[in-house]
């Protein structure tokens, strides 16, 4: 009785959608929008992903919505969605070209950028799952290793038992793998610490005042490292180090 | 007649001694053929001076222009010895205005005084013009009648970009007349081109302006193109001519200034296609392939040839799109443009050498070009259809200028992209919603841990459970012994063998099967030694058991009774006692 209990609870937990649209509906949604943008219609396209985006989100909705504003022209935002679909799924290489791609129509050109390490395992491996994913490996793997264990205690032949133990090992690796690629993820999405200039032009001031020195101007479309904020002015570090402070408004968070 | 002029003139060498005072009396007298004309008609001007030999010039012609003339005629005539003679001068004169002219009296010197003739009134009446007057020929006959120049255009009004002629042309009515410089203006905002017009040249028919007649030459004739909208005004030019000049005259220098005109170039309307050429005017295209079924690596031409009036100098080479496998390189340029006197036309050439690097059919993508037809007055664009070529696989030997390439290549990248939308499942989640760390995820972290705990609990609870009836059995063997015994005692009494061993057997029997744990067949006294090794009299019990349970089967299966009944229970009690005492401590 205890157990079903838990159990109805646990579905309701994970089945419960507060949402107005429907996942079919921003499924028509998405796959109508498709079809404009494949039509060359990007805009019209684009006010279709945005009412998805206003009540889901994925990777390839920030990707898709990147593309449109690229054919649209505007670079910035094009950025500023390919970093977000970036941060969702690190190792998906079309979101890396197209990054790319975009980021060498932009004006600024500041230090080296960031490497993409495409190639090594860790990234491989790490990246293409959001932390929904991992969460949810760490879920079968956790009920993996209980199930084993159980199955354990009521076989009594030791090579039987043995072998169990192992597999049960093998799940418990795995857990704690996916509990700590699942945390990893969680913490690098919660941090929200670079955004992208959406101003044509910003003057980035020696003091979080419009009397500031200059010591350097930005353009749209540049990525930023977000230090400390104050009273409408934003500290900012550049890929190269340089730092120094903008308005607020200037900037959207990735 | 001749014969007559002949003896008057022998006659008059005769009497040339003679008293001169025998002239008759001088006149001076001036005539017109009529009195009115209409403006651009001529008249005749004829002033006869009689019986002397003075010479006289042309009077005040107020604002009359002279035509032609002077002509000059004398006769001589000696009648009853009496000798007269006329000089008589002729000119045709006109004007080109109408109005009220009067020629003044002409002077003539003779002996101290002059004498002179009547002035004339001539009517000139507003009449039709034999030929329309070019107006820039008025504007400059104001400042000379006899030499001017000027500029003209051949139209008025035009597009940018558009040709229009300009002509400086000389008039003059000086038979001898040598041009000595010019000074021509500068034009801006216009791309000019200078019509070859060789020596000056006089044409050969004169040309009547205002009823004068003028020779004609043209100086100098340019192709203009303004390249901006407005006013393109050209400034007056400065001429300098000599006239008259001889072995023996030093001639007169005559400066000339010619009109100034203005042009309105008009901006070509808004909405030029992508392709615009920039060539206004008419304009045609052609595009021919030299042959259309060719080898790998042999070559074709492709001729693009623009033809028409317009600037065609300014046109360049069409961009085709090639298929990335032809190869191709820059344009051969040929030109047969002629400028003259109607503006610049002929044709261009383009002729593109393609080599296709590899089999297959190709089709050449349309040239299509636009241009400004000023006819119709918008934008029309030129499109030649696509041309096939079939390219058969090469035999090796084909003829080419190049180095032959490897047949193999690597993949060109011909543009950088961005790469297209993901389509399909999006996996969207909704916003906000997080599996790690939530509620949810805890829950189901944690339930099979519990889970797993709950079964563990289960399974030591069963196991204690089992344990605890052995326990209470063992505890309850002293109980149950007693409870055998106590019937034993109660058949001993009432003196009933069996069921006095029976009970006495199972009292035994069931209490070392309780004690110990052990089943009632196995080997109680064995289980006895083993169990109560620490005990110093284990032996002995063992023995007495074994003594005892033997005692008893044997009474109960055999009618033996070797020891007393009463003797047999007292032994037994005791040994359940000391047994139970040795397993206590």
């Amino acid at each position: 009785m205890k157990h079903k209990a838990l159990l109805i609870i646990l579905l309701l937990l994970v089945t419960q959608r507060g949402s107005a649209l429907t996942a079919v509906e921003a499924d028509t949604l998405a796959a109508r929008a498709a079809r404009a943008y494949a039509a060359g219609d990007p805009t019209a396209a684009l006010a279709l992903y945005d009412s998805v985006a206003s009540m889901y989100s994925s990777a390839a909705l920030y990707y898709n919505i990147g593309n449109c504003h690229y054919r649209s022209g505007d670079m910035a935002r094009a950025i500023l969605n390919y970093e977000r679909a970036h941060r969702l799924a690190p190792g998906n290489e079309d979101i890396v070209a197209n990054l790319e791609q975009t980021r060498a129509q932009i004006k600024d050109r500041i230090g080296e950028l960031p490497s993409f390490s495409l190639g090594s395992w860790w990234e491989v491996l790490r990246g293409g799952s959001d932390p929904d994913q991992w969460a949810r490996r760490s879920l079968w793997s956790c009920a993996l290793f209980f199930a084993l264990l159980g199955v354990g205690l009521f076989i009594r032949t030791a090579i039987l038992r043995k072998g169990i133990l192992a597999l049960s090992t093998i799940a418990l690796v795995g857990m704690v793998v996916s509990l700590f690629m699942a945390y990893d993820r969680h913490t690098e999405l919660a941090d929200r610490s670079s955004a992208i200039i959406m101003d044509a032009k910003v003057d980035v001031r020696s003091t979080p005042s419009a009397q500031g020195a200059v010591l350097f101007m930005l353009h749209r479309g540049t990525k930023v490292q977000l230090l400390q904020a104050q009273e409408g002015w934003q500290e900012v570090k550049l890929s190269n180090g340089s730092v120094g402070w903008m308005p607020e408004g200037a900037l959207e968070r990735i | 007649m001749r014969t007559l002029a002949y003896f008057s003139l022998l006659i008059g060498l005769v009497l040339g001694t003679s008293d001169r005072t025998l002239a008759q009396e001088i006149t001076f007298k001036a005539s017109v053929d009529r009195t009115s004309i209409a403006a651009g008609e001529q008249l005749k001007l004829t002033i006869a001076l009689s019986n002397t030999q003075e010479r006289f010039g042309a009077p005040d012609l107020g604002g009359l222009v002279i035509v032609q003339g002077p002509f000059e005629s004398s006769n001589m005539s000696i009648f009853n010895g009496r000798m007269s003679s006329t000089i008589t001068r002729t000119w045709v004169l006109t004007a080109a205005q109408p109005g009220r002219y009067t020629i003044g009296p002409a002077k003539v010197k003779v002996g101290g005084g002059y004498i002179q003739t009547d002035p004339i009134t001539i009517e000139v009446t507003k009449g039709a013009a034999t030929r329309p007057s070019d107006p820039n020929a008025t504007l400059g006959q104001q400042r000379d009648p006899n030499l001017f120049t000027t500029i003209s255009l051949s139209k008025s009004k035009g597009y940018v970009g558009e040709q229009v002629v300009a002509t400086y042309m000389l008039y003059s009515r000086y038979n001898n007349l040598q041009s000595v410089s010019k000074e021509l203006p500068k034009i801006s905002n216009a791309w000019t081109e200078e019509v070859d017009l060789g020596e000056l040249h006089w044409e050969e028919k004169m040309q009547t302006i205002n009823g004068l007649p003028y020779r004609v030459a043209v100086l100098r004739k340019q192709v203009l193109f303004p390249q901006r909208s407005g006013k393109l005004r050209i400034e007056p030019f400065e001429q300098t001519c000599v006239i008259d000049r001889s072995f023996f005259n030093q001639g007169r220098t005559v400066e000339v200034r010619s009109n100034a005109v203005e042009y309105t170039v008009l901006d070509l309307p808004s909405g030029a296609p992508a392709d615009f050429s920039g060539a206004v005017g008419e304009l045609q295209m052609t595009v021919t392939a030299s042959r259309t079924r060719l080898q790998e690596n042999e070559s074709v031409d492709l001729t693009v040839r623009f033809s028409g009036r317009t600037n065609l100098k300014l046109l360049e080479a069409p961009a085709i799109a090639l298929p990335n496998d032809i190869e191709t390189f820059e344009p051969k340029v040929t030109d047969r443009i002629t400028v003259n006197g109607n503006g610049m036309s002929g044709s261009r050439e383009y002729q593109f050498l393609l080599i296709p690097r590899h089999e297959g059919n190709y089709e050449l993508p349309p040239v299509t070009v636009s241009y400004f037809d000023t006819q119709i007055g918008d934008y029309k664009t030129l499109s030649s259809g696509p041309t096939m070529i079939e390219v058969l696989p090469g035999d090796g030997s084909a003829t080419t200028t190049l180095p032959q390439r490897p047949a193999q290549s690597d993949i060109q990248l011909l543009e950088k992209d961005i790469r297209h939308i993901r389509t399909g499942d999006l996996e969207l989640e909704p916003v906000g919603h997080e599996l790690f760390a939530s509620p949810a995820w805890i829950a189901g972290m944690t339930a099979p841990a519990i889970a797993f705990m709950l079964l563990l609990a289960w399974r030591r609870k069963q196991a204690r459970e089992a344990q605890d009836i052995a326990g209470s059995r063992r505890k309850a063997a002293d109980r149950t012994a007693r409870r055998h015994l106590k019937l034993a005692e109660q058949a001993l009494q009432s003196n009933d063998r069996e069921v006095f061993y029976s009970a006495l057997s199972k009292a035994l029997g069931g209490y070392m099967a309780d004690k110990f744990g052990t089943g009632i067949t196995t080997n109680a006294s064995e289980t006895i030694r083993r169990r109560l090794a620490d005990a110093p009299d284990s032996e002995q019990l063992a023995t007495n058991y074994q003594r005892l349970i033997t005692a008893c089967d044997m009474a109960r299966f055999a009618p033996v009774e070797e020891v007393p009944r009463a003797t047999l229970f007292n032994e037994a009690a005791a040994l359940i006692g000391t047994i139970e005492q040795r397993t206590r401590s």
